[in-house]
């Protein structure tokens, strides 16, 4: 029984890679991270003397060196933390975009009755989706991390495989976000809808960062108490890329260290939420009339 | 024989928007088929007859009632294990091959990949679609995509069909093969449960239909019972096709006086009487009267005068004909 169902699902995340492939989301995908890996590339320009950096160019702008000379292996983790910022910005959102019509697409009228009239639970149905959409995201930010970090090391002979740990911080952020895109996505069955809400959500949960200060500035309570439950249930946006960072670095900053990161407050509350969108994307669609 | 489908007091309430003003789906209603039977489900739009094949899929959940598919609910996924299923308006991928659907929906089903390699080139050559196999289902007519559909449903071979629509888009030969493969489905065991608006379709594939009408059963029975049903039911008549010599006005008069309808059409008479014995009387009246009979015909009422009958009377009290 077990075999048939692995069966049913492995085809159905097969299904997700097909779909993807054949409505040109994965080329697109894969093209985008591509551009933004040339552009890398060719915009970074290393000259190495002894271990140190004695020039550097980035986007064909002479970087100025304080001092001389540079020890490169700094360089390379002040690069490196920077673009893994930068990653985890374009990474999320790419994956949001390549994967958010999943659901949509499953509930349309004539093709759900061909899902849902297999042997397939309705819960193992939507969670192979999910795993699929995930996968294929897991894959481009593999691609991603991996392309930077060849290119970097083989300009500068410095290899950190702490950035590619970073990867696995952009791909907790992809899945919270993700399943937040699924319960949208079982409500309205909008593609449109669901991408809005979870780049909202994104950018709503980096603003209550600043919960502290938001909640000082009001002038009534129960906003001040809304704007600090806002910021303990929503994912930590700002922290996760915060979180990279810090990951990436070691815990040492080029110039300052940056600040220390609460596992509970970011990974804990952060996964609570997906977990709890995905549990609640999967009891709304086990019930649904279709 | 056990029922291989079975659907007991079903009712479903649809709950409309925030309002949450009710619309009752299905009253309550009961059928059974059996393996190998054709069964078809008959009804104007909004009868019910969706949301009946709906929720013996999974895909609505029952109000109240019961539906189950080879002795198991249908609320579990392991009764479609064994079910085979052609939506209406189904929308394959349209990027895949035809094999490439029937493998992945063959192996949603429980098959691995072997078995559906195995099976895909025998499956497209019965719904006439082998040298289509590698070509994407977006350049498939309707008829062929309808095809694809039903090689689909039974990839897995299963007891159970469920077909809304079959033969929708299809040209009249494809509907005769589809009609043949259902036959030949039927022969080896499988109940299949038919839901179509050609009601000729209907009237040349099922051994029994069941008459929806405003979530109700009006009428369940065969085809023979249900036309014959109506010719009693509806005018407590029976009807002949009649030709005689000899069959002057007063004789007319005389068969009139009888209690017995006769009119003349096109060079026939159509004769209306109670019963045999009453059949009996009119025709000794005439022979008495030196008329000679050449022909006496029953007419009988066509699918569609009985689908009529039902759905414009909206009499739900009228003759229920039970299963024979």
């Amino acid at each position: 029984m077990r075999a048939l169902w692995a069966r049913a699902l492995w085809a159905n995340v097969e299904e997700v890679f097909r779909e993807a492939a054949a409505r040109f989301t994965l080329v697109a995908y894969f093209a985008l991270s591509t551009v933004f890996i040339l552009l890398f590339a060719a915009a970074v320009n290393l000259d190495v003397v002894d271990g140190a950096l004695a020039g550097a160019k980035l986007f064909g702008k002479e970087i100025e060196m304080r001092g001389g000379k540079v020890e490169i292996d700094k360089l390379v983790l002040g690069f490196e933390m920077g673009f893994s910022a930068v990653l985890y910005l374009v990474g999320t959102f790419l994956a949001i975009f390549a994967t958010a019509h999943l659901v949509p697409r499953l509930q349309e009228k004539g093709t759900i009755d061909l899902y849902l009239s297999r042997p397939i639970g309705r819960v193992p149905l939507l969670l192979s989706r999910y795993a699929g959409g995930l996968l294929l995201a897991a894959f481009n930010v593999a691609y991603l991390m991996v392309s930077i970090w060849l290119i970097v090391g083989i300009k500068t002979g410095v290899w950190n495989e702490r950035f590619l740990f970073g990867g696995g911080i952009i791909l907790f952020a992809i899945a919270t976000l993700l399943a937040f895109a699924f319960l949208v996505g079982v409500v309205t069955s909008s593609t449109a809808v669901s991408i809005m809400t979870s780049y909202g959500l994104f950018f709503m949960a980096s603003i209550l960062t600043a919960h502290e200060k938001i909640a000082a500035a009001m002038s009534m309570d129960w906003g001040a108490s809304l704007v600090h439950a806002g910021y303990w249930v929503l994912p930590k946006t700002a922290q996760l890329g915060q979180a990279i960072v810090v990951l990436v670095s070691g815990g040492t900053g080029m110039h300052r260290p940056p600040p220390p990161v609460d596992p509970w407050a970011v990974y804990g509350t952060t996964g609570l939420f997906g977990l709890l969108a995905l549990t609640w994307a999967c009891w709304l669609f086990s019930r649904k009339d279709f | 024989m056990a029922s291989a489908l079975s659907v007991h007091a079903l009712e479903k309430v649809f709950r409309n928007g925030f309002s949450r003003r009710e619309i009752r789906a299905l009253s309550g209603i009961d059928f059974e088929v059996a393996p190998g039977e054709v069964f078809g489900l008959l009804g104007p739009n909004g009868a019910g007859k969706t949301t009946t094949v709906k929720i013996l899929l999974g895909l609505t959940f029952p109000t109240k009632g019961e539906a189950r598919i080879l002795g198991l609910s249908a609320r579990s996924p392991e009764s479609r294990r064994r079910t085979g299923y052609l939506p209406e308006g189904h929308r394959f991928p349209g990027y895949l091959t035809a094999r490439q659907t029937l493998s992945i929906f063959g192996r949603m089903a429980g098959l691995s990949r072997g078995e559906v390699e195995q099976r895909i080139p025998a499956l497209l050559s019965r719904v006439r679609l082998p040298e289509w196999a590698d070509v994407k289902v977006k350049k498939f007519s309707k008829g062929m995509t309808q095809r694809l559909g039903l090689a689909a449903a039974l990839i897995h071979k299963p007891e159970v069909l469920l077909l809304d629509e079959p033969t929708d888009g299809v040209d009249p030969v494809g509907r005769r093969e589809i009609r043949d493969l259902l036959r030949e489905e039927a022969a080896r065991g499988t109940a299949i449960l038919l839901n179509s608006h050609l009601l000729s379709e209907i009237e040349l594939t099922c051994d029994r239909v069941t008459v929806l009408r405003k979530g109700s059963v009006a009428a369940t029975g065969t085809i023979k019972d249900l036309t014959g049903a109506s010719a009693l039911g509806v005018s407590s008549q029976v009807r002949y096709r009649m030709v005689a010599y000899g069959m002057t006005p007063s004789l007319v008069g005389g068969i009139q006086q009888l209690d017995a309808s006769i009119a003349q059409t096109n060079g026939h008479f159509e004769l209306s009487v109670r019963d045999y014995a009453h059949l009996n009387q009119v025709i000794d009246r005439l022979r008495a009267e030196g008329a000679e009979l050449r022909e006496l015909t029953p007419l009988r009422s066509s699918l569609e005068d009985v689908f009529v009958d039902l759905v414009k009377t909206g009499d739900l009290d009228s003759p229920e004909v039970k299963p024979s």
